[in-house]
């Protein structure tokens, strides 16, 4: 009490988070008679054998009805075998606030005690959770207020909230009430807590000719194991997925067996572990290159349900992912051939293709070889006319064409830099820079074409 | 070392051979006299197995065990033990005693002591022949290694544990594989063991919740249980469905009490077994939030059996879901009151003094008023920490 002129309050909130009870669990001690009373191996003697079973039979706990059993025998004797698994079914309730994640309930007991020795009246309660961005209203008495609380009684309300924000959450409770005192008096109780990120997942996206691959790893960052309930990946439109699982081998000795562990449960470890799931998806449309949109490239998103202890659910989902970014080339080079045999200064003749991949008439072209401004030593250089000049091409249609060069260095090689340029609208056609790949004999763009280089 | 001779180094091991041991009126009989003589039963009671033998166990199901240690300690200092297993099972006692009584250094300092280990034959029934013409194999007490292997885990050493455990049960299994010189009774005892062990293990297993390995270990379980009970099947799978809830496999459990079920029309029933079945029930109304059903199965289990403690404990719990908190506090305390030797134990505490915390704004006195009584009331092994005061 601060000895200000604020008359003490009756009332007082309490509050218990709710989330799901856990299962007790505790090795206990508690023994079979045999394994006691007797040595472990006296049992091998005819006259013990005979004997001791009934003996001993008659400590156990099963013998005695629990009714009128007034011992504690129960803390000390096995009464099934599996009583040592410590896992009799008995419930606790939450001990502590513990963590609480984004994508999990919020749930929580309130009780407004009157401690006072006076009666409280017309009470009006709310509740709300403050966030950094709003405040949502839980619970509001004022259209019908708690008639009274008597002294030492109390009035009980249960909460709940689905968490959507990180980072710092308030539980305000506020009381508006009349006691023995002539004005009324309101109580404002705050219970703060924190919303922090229970996953992180990492994508990555592969193509492999058609079909795009999916990687998913989910990373669990609570303090608890995860049972991952549902991991389902929606895909865009036009789009379709599958889950790619690895067999799963079961070595079920019998039907009850199998039944029960058809399906191991995924469980992701607490504080870092990581689970990984591969989703194998096509475009349902029928689309050539030409259909392809220019930007980014929406594959879907992951929606996630995991749960704790009891079944606790927390439920996401991801952003939307993205495949890799498409850009419309309106010219496509390829090598169509090369030779197999290259010898070292000797001139050797690449055949490629150039495609117009636009609706329009592209061209004339120029292609030449340009020369990089490093200090290396060319690979290759061009042999006869340094530029060649290719006419138009109609829309959609492809002229074929060579270019001759002479090996420079030996071994495996990379040609880089053949250029084309049109000479109507003159615009470089550049190959994406970041592509280093080329595979050779396959189509793909061509900046870099690998070659082999034997002596003679 | 191998002469029985060895032991008199330690003050609580067997003595050396007395040639005239003032033991049991009667010489060890020889399975010959006793086969066809009904009237001379060697073990008509406890006291026959080791001296004083029903005032221990006695004291051990009431929960005294300071009493214990102070017995333990006069049989020793007065030199009432005769024969080398006596003090084997008056050892086991004290450590059973120590460890209730949460003294583990004690208890671990006392097991150290012991000269040989458990595999010596100073503590073989034929290095005695004078004691036990004809009997052969080893006189421990199963629960001194279980001791032996539990004990480390208290004092911090999980992994120690662990280890121990594992060498344990390949321990039983050796002993399985070489049955041949065992009677049919040993070796089911000795299967009895291998899953007391497993049992152990999986208890701490699932302490750490590392659920990945308790199911593989139940799996086993399962698979080891063709012939056991539908009690004993229906308890075992029951444990299964607990681990699944546990960690949130809530479609596994229902299956595995769907499992259970089908036991129960197979075997005779009885009210233990209904009421496990009940209680299921009532563990799946909860995890889908339907406390009133939950809390009409545990009436029902509670009709069958007033001693109910975890069907009393998980009702209260839903009355509490059910924003009843003080019918949820008056279920545990006439539950307490009315028979205290079934329900009075360490969870059932923690839950209520958790309620007396949400429902009092001065819950001190009535947790010291919960405290006195318990004093009054409970064994010597009882943690009065759980009330958090």
């Amino acid at each position: 009490m601060s000895g200000t002129q604020a008359a003490p309050h009756s009332l007082a909130f309490r509050v218990m988070r709710l989330c799901k009870p856990t299962f007790h669990v505790e090795t206990p001690l508690r023994f079979d008679p045999f394994d006691l009373l007797t040595g472990e191996d006296l049992l091998n003697d005819p006259v013990a054998a005979q004997h001791l079973p009934r003996l001993l039979g008659s400590q156990s706990i099963n013998s005695k009805s629990t009714e009128s059993d007034l011992t504690y025998r129960s803390r000390f004797l096995l009464q099934d075998p599996y009583d040592a698994v410590g896992l009799s079914g008995l419930l606790v309730l939450p001990q502590s606030f513990g963590a609480i994640y984004l994508g999990e309930t919020f749930c929580s007991y309130v009780s407004i005690n009157n401690s006072s020795n006076f009666e409280a009246r017309d009470i009006v309660i709310k509740a709300e959770i403050q966030t950094e961005r709003q405040r949502i209203l839980l619970l509001d008495t004022s259209k019908t207020p708690v008639e009274s609380i008597r002294a030492g009684g109390r009035y009980d309300f249960i909460v709940e909230h689905d968490v959507k924000e990180l980072g710092p959450h308030t539980l305000v409770c506020t009381a508006l009430y009349s006691d023995a005192d002539v004005e009324r008096k309101y109580l404002p109780q705050f219970f703060k807590f924190i919303v922090a990120n229970p996953l992180s997942v990492r994508t990555k996206v592969r193509v492999v000719k058609e079909t795009t691959f999916l990687e998913a790893c989910l990373e669990n960052h609570t303090k608890s194991n995860l049972y991952m309930d549902q991991v389902e990946f929606e895909p865009a439109q036009h789009w379709s997925a599958t889950l790619l699982k690895a067999d799963d081998h079961h070595s079920g000795n019998d039907a009850l067996t199998r039944e029960i562990f058809k399906t191991p449960p995924i469980l992701i470890r607490s504080g870092g572990g990581i689970h990984n799931y591969l989703y194998q998806l096509k475009t349902s449309a029928l689309e050539s290159a030409q259909m392809k949109v220019e930007g980014s490239n929406i594959l879907g998103k992951l929606q996630i349900t995991w749960r704790t202890n009891l079944g606790e659910p927390g439920r996401l989902q991801t952003q939307q992912i993205l495949g890799s970014p498409i850009t419309r080339k309106e010219i496509e080079l390829q090598a169509v051939e090369v030779p197999s045999v290259i010898i070292l200064e000797k001139p050797f003749t690449v055949h490629l293709n150039l495609t117009n991949q636009t609706d329009r008439m592209l061209g004339p072209f120029e292609v030449w070889l340009s020369q990089s401004d490093s200090h290396d030593e060319k690979v290759v250089m061009v042999n006869g006319l340094q530029t060649i000049v290719l006419p138009h091409v109609e829309a959609f249609s492809s002229t074929d064409f060579q270019l001759n060069f002479i090996a420079m260095k030996l071994g495996v090689q990379k040609i880089s830099g053949i250029t084309v340029f049109d000479t109507k609208e003159k615009k470089i056609h550049d190959p994406l820079p970041d592509l280093e790949v080329c595979y050779l004999y396959l189509g793909g763009l061509v900046s870099t074409l690998n070659i082999f280089v034997d002596s003679d | 070392m191998d002469a029985p001779n060895a032991l008199e180094h330690h003050p609580h091991a067997p003595p050396p051979t007395d040639p005239d041991p003032p033991g049991p009126p009667s010489p060890p009989p020889t399975a010959a006299a006793t086969a066809t003589d009904p009237l001379n039963n060697p073990y008509a009671s406890l006291n026959d197995l080791s001296h004083e033998l029903s005032s221990l166990q006695e004291l051990a199901t009431r929960g005294s065990w300071r009493s214990i240690l102070d017995k333990v300690a006069r049989a020793r200092t007065n030199h009432l033990l005769t024969k080398p297993h006596e003090h084997l099972t008056y050892l086991s006692f004290h450590l059973i005693a120590l460890t209730k009584l949460r003294r583990f250094a004690d208890a671990v300092a006392e097991l150290d002591s012991l000269d040989s280990d458990l595999d010596s034959s100073n503590y073989h029934y034929q290095s005695y022949p004078h004691h036990y013409p004809n009997i052969t194999g080893s006189m421990v007490p199963f629960v001194l290694r279980w001791l032996h292997a539990e004990l480390p885990a208290k004092l911090g050493n999980r992994q120690e544990t662990l280890d121990r455990f594992y060498t344990l049960l390949h321990f039983v299994r050796s002993k399985l594989s070489d049955s041949s010189n065992l009677s049919h009774f040993c070796v089911e005892l000795w299967k009895k063991r291998e899953v007391f062990v497993i049992n152990t293990i999986i208890s701490h297993h699932l302490s750490h919740k590392e659920f990945v390995i308790c199911l593989a270990l139940i799996k086993d379980l399962i698979g080891k249980s063709e012939g056991s009970s539908s009690e004993d099947k229906a308890a075992l799978l029951s444990k299964l469905g607990y681990v699944q809830m546990q960690f949130g496999d809530l479609e596994g459990a229902k299956a595995t009490f769907s499992a259970i079920e089908g036991l129960v029309s197979e075997g005779k029933g009885g009210v233990e077994m209904e009421n496990l079945v009940s209680r299921n029930k009532a563990l799946l109304y909860i995890v889908g939030r339907d406390y009133v059903s939950a809390v009409r199965e545990y009436d029902v289990c509670i009709e069958r059996d007033g001693g109910d403690a975890v069907a009393i404990n998980n009702k209260a719990l839903c009355l509490m879901y059910l924003r009843d908190l003080s019918d949820s506090i008056k279920v545990l305390e006439n539950a307490l009151e009315r028979v205290p030797t079934a329900t009075l134990n360490e969870t059932i505490v923690v839950n209520l003094c958790s309620m007396y915390e949400l429902a009092y704004v001065n819950h001190s006195d009535i947790k010291r008023t919960l405290s006195n009584w318990i004093s009054r009331v409970a064994p010597d092994d009882f943690d009065a920490s759980s009330t958090r005061i």
